[in-house]
């Protein structure tokens, strides 16, 4: 059964964090996951963790 | 058991639920809101966009919450643990290069694009994209998988 609604739900330890990224185009900063992160202002790939 | 649906959808159907599943086919930008801010998921061509119906239902709704996301690229909302609304979702997505369905979690709250709710006669199965196809292990006996057109599907999955 679905534990939709009810108490029952499986914890997990890994949560989407994501990782900070600073994008050196547009100076946007942002949490992102995939293995290709994206600017989400100007869509550049030239952006850098931190 | 590897299904290349084109530029349709797999249907993985069950007795009183579905799952609707297809390549992302292209790049895009996702973004994922939850209670924290939001986090920006680049989406890759072979990654999955899956919708899952744990009570069955309409296919329609489904394929066009699956093109919601999939086409136009909607960004997905992540509900705070205990949120009424919960209870209220008949769909739930994720987007992720293999997505594995459980039984044992709260709709709509698991920012976890790995993982997703179904009912507990699809729990186990696990996708991966690979290729412009989708692979599924560990389907259970009595499940049935066909690929609906482009156009998705009109019927209707209930017990």
């Amino acid at each position: 059964m679905c534990s939709v609604g009810g108490p029952m739900d499986v914890e997990y330890k890994e949560r989407v964090k994501g990782k900070d990224y600073k994008c050196k185009d547009c100076g946007e900063k942002f949490k992102g996951v995939g293995r290709k992160p994206v600017c989400p202002s100007c869509q550049s790939d030239n952006v850098a963790e931190g | 058991m590897k299904y290349s649906p084109g530029d349709g959808v797999l249907l993985i159907r069950g007795l009183s639920s579905f799952i609707l599943a297809a390549p992302a086919q292209e790049a895009f930008t996702l973004f994922l809101e939850d209670c924290d801010g939001e986090i920006v998921q680049s989406v890759e061509p072979d990654d999955l966009v899956v919708v899952s119906a744990p009570e069955g239902g309409p296919l329609e709704p489904a394929f066009l919450l699956f093109r919601l996301v999939r086409d136009h690229h909607a960004p997905l909302v992540v509900l705070p643990r205990g949120h009424p609304g919960s209870r209220r979702l008949r769909h739930v997505v994720s987007v992720a290069p293999q997505v594995l369905f459980s039984c044992g979690i709260q709709r709509g709250t698991h920012p976890e694009q790995h993982l997703i709710c179904s009912s507990e006669e699809l729990a186990g199965i696990t996708l991966r994209g690979t290729d412009g196809a989708v692979e599924l292990e560990h389907v259970p006996p009595g499940v049935r998988v066909e690929i609906l057109g482009e156009q998705g599907g009109t019927g209707h999955v209930s017990q």
